[in-house]
């Protein structure tokens, strides 16, 4: 049995996608180092590559109906490896929002308050995000709208107050980077904006009619790339070859914003967006945790898990790197390759398994 | 019921509680606990130290209220105060000992750099300026010709502060385009190109009897952050008409016949540039495209005409040539690529660029430019002929 009770329409799905990968606008800035002036591509690359696997989610959980990942893994891996494959999700899943938890206060100590003690931003960020998992995912789901198109606003207002200081030219040559910078870059682009939407697979057991699931995942996915485009495009025509100096890109273009000398200082429209969006992905993050630890442990409700969750985040947040510099490298590196089994070969492979085995079987028992 | 009630009592008094302790007074600094810097200046101390001075806005004084008008007299509007350190933050911070604040740098208009510190390097001392999270991208970066505290002392006559001048003087490049303003984030661009030469504003001090006054002179050419020389008004025009960024100017063409001149107002010009390599030769074609007005003449005889208006265009476009090839000249003396024509060819010709990168300075005196300018009078103002006595108009 489901622990999620709630229903969402494939609307909703696709702005919660939408938000999620918006959510990752500022993450960029892992790849914009390596990839340089080549970062749109690679974002463009990253979609084509991880549009097809996104689709397979779709796929297997139409195969499991209202089922979601933790119970699809019971079944189609038998009792014990399904549940170590599980954990292995959930480790994922715990440290990835972790991590972005953590961005956002590393983010709000660089830019915004800079004398406020970094644990308490991480407190009263990881509350806010828990708060809102507890009240369920339709409420999560209904918000997305707004959060989508605000966070497009934002992106597409600043693209538009900066076009007189963009050079386009600052995109040439096209090619230039040798193909292992752009392999690298490729692969951060597939597994942090749009891999991490392996956590729908929680989700999307939950669409009240699973018709026009693919089409709105697909959507969703797209409209987060343009905006994630929206930015790429836009730093790197502003700052040209200093874009990889800056600790964030986004903020040092904002910064530049200078319209009669009276719309200036304009970081706080970043600062609103981006704690916006990246709360969506958080608050999706933990509610997925806490919904799949829930169903590992066969509770009949997550909602105790929510507050422990929390406090488990922040202490992983505030300790588990010695610096923004630590952060930066270990994502870079070690991040983008622990997650790759997750995003790329369980979900297919489970499809496969399933389809090998006739899952699930018609009378849906639990047969190991 | 009961329960609920002093539950939510509990959540009352928390709430109270919650409002007090959050109300996010952390980390605040109150407007009179400000020291507002307009305007920083980095010359280089006795010793080999920085020595730093920050213009600060005396806020008592400029507040234009009862107090200017009660003579309070002594109330300069601002304060140059000066700090020695071995780092530009340590100088920085070091300030605090007179100030008894920190510094408040987000306002920051320009960055004034010595002569001594921009022959030594400005790579260095830039760190800071584009590290510090109080400081704008967009602050402007200039150099005095000789120590930048003395520019920062030249008390302007209608402006109140010489920082906010400093920066009027470049913002409004456009007038003359005999300059160009440079900002933060220009610089280390062009510094990160590797083979582009940075330009800033130069700041020379004029001395009259009892006053000083701050006017830009040229532009300051600098090489891997190095100073190695200067362009004068014309050259750095001519720097501007090919990089595209003449906004306005007067053309002063001297008439064919020798009597007298045509002044032209530049009212829109194009730049572009197009590199072309074939085989070991680089070239590059520059395309000028200005359109002026006539807004001054000398002579008696009307110019409002087509055979002169054709005279004028041909004789104008003569002078864009050569301002252009004025200021190519004085940059192969320096052999400073100040037009980024070796990143243009990164950008259209990068596999060619990566044998040539290495070598580009000896190559840069070699590369040939083909200049095609061309202007066009689009109005003669208020007048179709000029004012003369009858008897000369012919």
């Amino acid at each position: 049995m489901s622990i999620e009770k709630g229903k969402i329409s494939s609307q909703q799905l696709l702005f919660l996608i939408a938000g999620f990968v918006q959510g990752s606008a500022l993450l960029i800035d892992f790849a914009v180092g390596i990839t340089e002036h080549q970062t749109w591509m690679v974002i463009i690359a990253g979609l084509i590559i991880t549009a097809p696997v996104v689709l397979s989610y779709v796929l297997l959980s139409k195969m499991f109906p209202g089922m979601n990942l933790i119970q699809i893994n019971d079944m189609v891996y038998g009792p014990f490896l399904g549940k170590a494959v599980s954990l292995y999700y959930i480790f994922f899943f715990m440290m990835t929002l972790s991590f972005n938890v953590r961005d956002v206060g590393e983010l709000y100590m660089t830019f915004l308050v800079e004398d406020m003690p970094f644990v308490f931003l991480l407190v009263v960020f990881a509350a806010t995000c828990a708060y809102a998992a507890t009240k369920g995912l339709e409420v999560l789901a209904r918000i997305s709208h707004l959060f989508v198109v605000s966070g497009l606003f934002v992106i597409i207002s600043n693209f538009i107050l900066l076009i007189d200081q963009m050079d386009f030219s600052n995109f040439l040559p096209l090619f230039e980077l040798p193909f292992i910078r752009i392999f690298q870059g490729i692969h951060i682009m597939s597994v942090i904006p749009f891999g991490e939407t392996v956590v729908f697979l929680m989700i999307m057991g939950c669409l009240n009619r699973t018709e026009l699931a693919a089409k709105s995942t697909f959507f969703g996915l797209l409209i987060g790339a343009v905006s994630l485009l929206g930015v790429a495009v836009r730093n790197t025509a502003v700052l040209g070859k200093t874009q990889t100096i800056w600790t964030s890109t986004s903020f040092q273009s904002i910064r530049l914003i200078n319209i009669g000398t009276v719309l200036t200082r304009m970081d706080f429209l970043v600062g609103i967006a981006q704690t916006v969006l990246v709360f969506l992905k958080c608050s999706i993050f933990f509610y997925v945790l806490s919904a799949a630890l829930g169903q590992l442990f066969g509770l009949t409700s997550y909602l105790p898990l929510v507050l422990p969750i929390a406090g488990i985040e922040v202490i992983i947040a505030a300790t588990v790197f010695q610096s923004p510099v630590d952060h930066a490298m270990i994502t870079q590196n070690a991040g983008i390759i622990y997650s790759v089994p997750l995003i790329f070969i369980f979900p297919l492979l489970s499809i496969v398994i399933a389809r090998i085995r006739g899952l699930p079987k018609p009378e849906g028992g639990k047969e190991a | 019921m009961r329960k609920k009630t002093c539950l939510s009592m509990v959540k009352l008094v928390l709430y109270f509680f919650m409002m007090l302790t959050l109300s996010g007074c952390l980390g605040a600094r109150e407007i009179n606990d400000l020291e507002i810097v307009i305007g920083m200046g980095v010359d280089k101390g006795e010793g080999g130290q920085i020595s730093l001075t920050a213009q600060i806005v005396n806020v008592s004084s400029s507040g234009g209220g009862p107090s200017s008008s009660g003579g309070g007299g002594e109330g300069k509007p601002f304060w140059n105060v000066s700090s020695k350190g071995d780092s530009i933050f340590e100088a920085v911070r070091q300030i605090t000992h007179m100030t008894g604040n920190r510094l408040f740098i987000s306002h920051n208009q320009a960055v004034i750099f010595g002569n001594d510190i921009a022959a030594e390097g400005l790579q260095k001392y830039l760190d800071f300026f584009l590290r510090a999270h109080e400081m704008r991208p967009t602050a402007l970066i200039l150099v005095a010709e000789d120590k930048a505290s003395d520019v920062m002392d030249a008390k302007p006559e209608t402006e109140k502060y010489p920082a906010l001048n400093i920066a009027k003087l470049v913002e409004t490049y456009g007038f003359t385009s005999h300059l160009y303003k440079v900002n933060m984030k220009d610089f280390a661009s062009s510094l990160m190109s590797g083979t582009t030469a940075q330009i800033a504003p130069l700041l020379s001090i004029v001395k009259e009897e009892e006053s000083e006054d701050i006017y830009v002179s040229g532009m300051v050419v600098f090489k891997d952050g190095k100073m190695v020389g200067k362009l004068n008004h014309d050259e750095a025009r001519g720097l501007l008409w090919v990089l595209g960024k003449v906004e306005s100017g007067v053309l002063d063409v001297s008439l064919p016949d020798g009597k007298g001149k045509a002044i032209l107002e530049i009212m829109k010009a194009k730049g572009q540039v197009t590199p072309v390599m074939e085989d070991d030769k680089i070239a590059f074609q520059i395309k000028i495209k200005a359109e002026t007005s006539l807004s001054e003449q000398t002579t008696t005889e009307n110019l409002a005409t087509n055979e002169m208006f054709e005279k004028i265009q041909e004789a104008s476009a003569e002078i864009i040539h050569q301002e252009i090839m004025a200021a190519f000249d004085k940059s192969k003396e320096f052999n400073a690529d100040i037009f980024g024509f070796g990143e243009m060819l990164h950008k259209k010709y990068s596999e060619q660029w990566k044998k040539i990168e290495k070598n580009w300075d000896e190559i840069y005196p070699t590369i040939q430019l083909n200049i095609n300018a061309e202007t066009k009078i689009i109005k003669t103002d208020l007048l179709k002929k000029p004012v003369s006595p009858k008897k000369e108009e012919k």
